[in-house]
């Protein structure tokens, strides 16, 4: 067990070495667009030129990511091109407020999802099955900025129940934070727990049809007993493993829900990088929320193997 | 042809026509309905509506729904219903050119990977692994702010993201492929590595790709609107579901019907294209359904 949480945490380090490389390359992939955005449109060349200069922008790429690197195994990601303020304090400042989201939002898909997904599947081929997952089907299509702009003509705009945007911080008002953080994290959690929701009934169809099932059965165990103690343990391993793809997933999307609820998260930032074309501002943001997407991930994933012990000597195996 | 057979023979048709099991190709049809609605609409958009998606009516600003506007007009008296219609355009055109990079770069280099093993199966599979791990709609962003916002930008930063998934699939299902019996023969009888690949491996490949590419497509037409949405894909005043959301949404207080139509309509096209793959899949694997 150890050992496998070692090996996941040992390759971790390069995984994210390769992603930075890849953004790296990404992000600068079209030189000089920088200059022109942080200087304005009628630059002269010259300027352009001592702009690039100063900023390391003329260099070749693999010498930009050397420099690029070099500070950020430091902490330094660099200074904004728009606002010359350092850009790791600004992104750790942000961080916390898009994990509340993305963790509550997790939390919402599956406290929906797990007990559906049991009903559903211990009523296969009943009409509650199939109302369960007809609903579920359908929520899997909804775009999660349409339920956003739905959720806030509803109880924003309607109802005047909650703000149409903005944040409070959990440390000044407890009760406005969570008004504040609802709906996006609504956004986000409902449109996950309907492809999690299949997933545990699919997962649980399974596990029910096998031989040991039968067995309980036949030696008198109440359905209660089965669910509890034979099945849902044995089909979370398959749902812990697309729920951990579906936390990265649900961390991409927090780009455009905290851009809805103006949300001061990692993800408005990276926007701001996006339309000031400030690489430093884009760099920085996308690497954290490829870090922590990952990261989720990996630790969803060890869960899993924590839940189903067979996963570690397949894999001790290969 | 006598009475008699003519008869039987009706009666075997009507019998054949009953034992078809049609609950099962249910899916496909209602998903088939609406994909044909969706692409019905992209391609003839004029033939569904009497106004132009960019006529501006500057006295019927802001009008709710009524008989001569049915999903209401904008804030420049367009009317909204014209303007869904049209943007099926764009989402089914980026959606089918991402899905087209995606298929035709996985498939490539999933079937190739299986076939010459390693060292290029790791090489492009460690790769493949990379670009999966990014959130789709962060690598779309990141590719959208690097490359410039235009149509053609957002079906290769579309498109990218696909290539993974295709990829490992194509890659799975060649590796069954090779270990089938037919291969060996074909070796025997002395098929060139191309030949091979082209007429036995292919064929075999394709279809779970097929099934994969339904699903892809509801993704991209999502991540068009999604990237549309943030002001990175389609730019106004050419309509895509997406914007026209984002227009919206400073007019969220006065005119909320802005914030209805086009949504419905991606809703609409994701959960088609989604039913269409589900009932591909049943339809030609029924082993894997539920």
């Amino acid at each position: 067990m150890t050992r496998l949480i070692g090996t996941r945490l040992a390759a971790f380090v390069p995984t994210m070495f390769v992603v930075s490389v890849l953004l790296f390359v990404a992000v600068n992939v079209v030189p000089g667009s920088a200059a022109r955005s942080a200087l304005g449109i009628d630059a002269t060349p010259q300027a352009i030129a001592r702009f690039n200069a100063a900023q390391g922008l003329d260099k070749p790429l693999p010498v930009q990511y050397y420099d690029w690197l070099k500070g950020a195994v430091q902490g330094d990601l660099g200074t904004s091109f728009q606002s010359q303020q350092s850009v790791a304090p600004e992104v750790s400042r942000r961080l916390p407020i898009t994990l509340e989201l993305a963790i509550l939002a997790f939390l919402i898909a599956n406290i929906i999802a797990l007990p559906l997904g049991v009903l559903a599947a211990s009523s296969h081929q009943k009409k509650r099955d199939t109302v369960i997952s007809f609903f579920a089907s359908l929520m899997g299509g909804v775009p999660n900025f349409w339920l956003a702009t739905l959720l806030i003509m509803l109880f924003a705009v309607e109802f005047r129940l909650l703000p149409a945007g903005g944040y409070v911080p959990f440390t000044e008002d407890p009760v406005e934070n969570l008004k504040t953080i609802i709906m996006p994290a609504l956004s986000l959690g409902l449109v996950s727990a309907s492809l999690l929701l299949r997933i545990m009934r699919a997962g649980m169809i399974d596990v029910l049809s096998s031989s040991y099932i039968q067995t309980a059965k036949a030696k008198g165990a109440s359905t209660a007993v089965i669910l509890r103690r034979h099945a849902v343990l044995n089909a979370l391993t398959a749902y812990l493993t697309v729920g951990a793809v579906e936390f990265g997933f649900l961390f991409g999307s927090v780009i455009i829900i905290e851009n809805i609820f103006s949300i001061p998260g990692v993800g408005s930032f990276l926007l701001v990088g996006v339309v000031n074309r400030d690489y430093p501002v884009l760099m920085a943001s996308a690497l954290a929320i490829t870090f922590v997407a990952l990261a989720g991930n990996m630790l969803v994933d060890i869960l899993g193997s924590l839940i189903d012990p067979r996963q570690v000597h397949r894999r001790a195996l290969t | 042809m006598n009475t008699f057979a003519a008869a039987t023979r009706i009666g075997a048709f009507s019998q054949t026509w009953r034992d078809v099991p049609w609950h099962r190709y249910r899916l496909l049809a209602i998903g088939g309905a609406i994909v044909g609605l969706v692409l019905f609409s992209a391609l003839f958009a004029g033939l569904i509506t009497p106004y132009s998606p960019y006529a501006q009516d500057i006295v019927n600003q802001l009008k709710g729904p009524s008989w001569d506007h049915l999903f209401g007009t904008d804030q420049f008296g367009r009317d909204v219903f014209t303007r869904t219609i049209y943007a099926a355009r764009i989402s089914v055109e980026v959606a089918s050119v991402a899905v087209g990079i995606g298929f035709f770069g996985g498939a490539v280099i999933g079937v190739l990977s299986a076939f010459f093993g390693d060292p290029l199966d790791m090489v492009l599979m460690r790769l493949m692994e990379v670009v999966f791990s990014f959130p789709a709609i962060l690598l779309a962003v990141v590719l959208m702010a690097a490359l410039g916002t235009s149509t053609f930008n957002a079906m290769m930063a579309i498109g990218i993201i696909f290539v993974p998934g295709f990829a490992r699939l194509a890659r799975v299902s060649t590796l069954s492929v090779l270990r089938q019996n037919f291969l060996e023969v074909a070796h025997a009888i002395g098929m060139s590595r191309r030949r091979i690949i082209a007429r036995e491996i292919l064929p075999n490949v394709l279809t779970p790709l097929l099934v994969e590419a339904m699903v892809a497509f509801a993704y991209a037409a999502l991540l068009e609107s999604a990237l549309s949405f943030l002001g990175l894909g389609a730019q106004p005043p050419e309509p895509s579901w997406g914007n026209i959301l984002n227009e919206g949404r400073g007019f969220v207080y006065q005119a909320a019907w802005l914030g209805i139509a086009p949504g419905a309509a991606l809703f609409l096209t994701v959960i088609g294209f989604n039913l269409v793959g589900d009932g591909l899949r049943d339809w030609l694997d029924p082993r894997l359904k539920d």
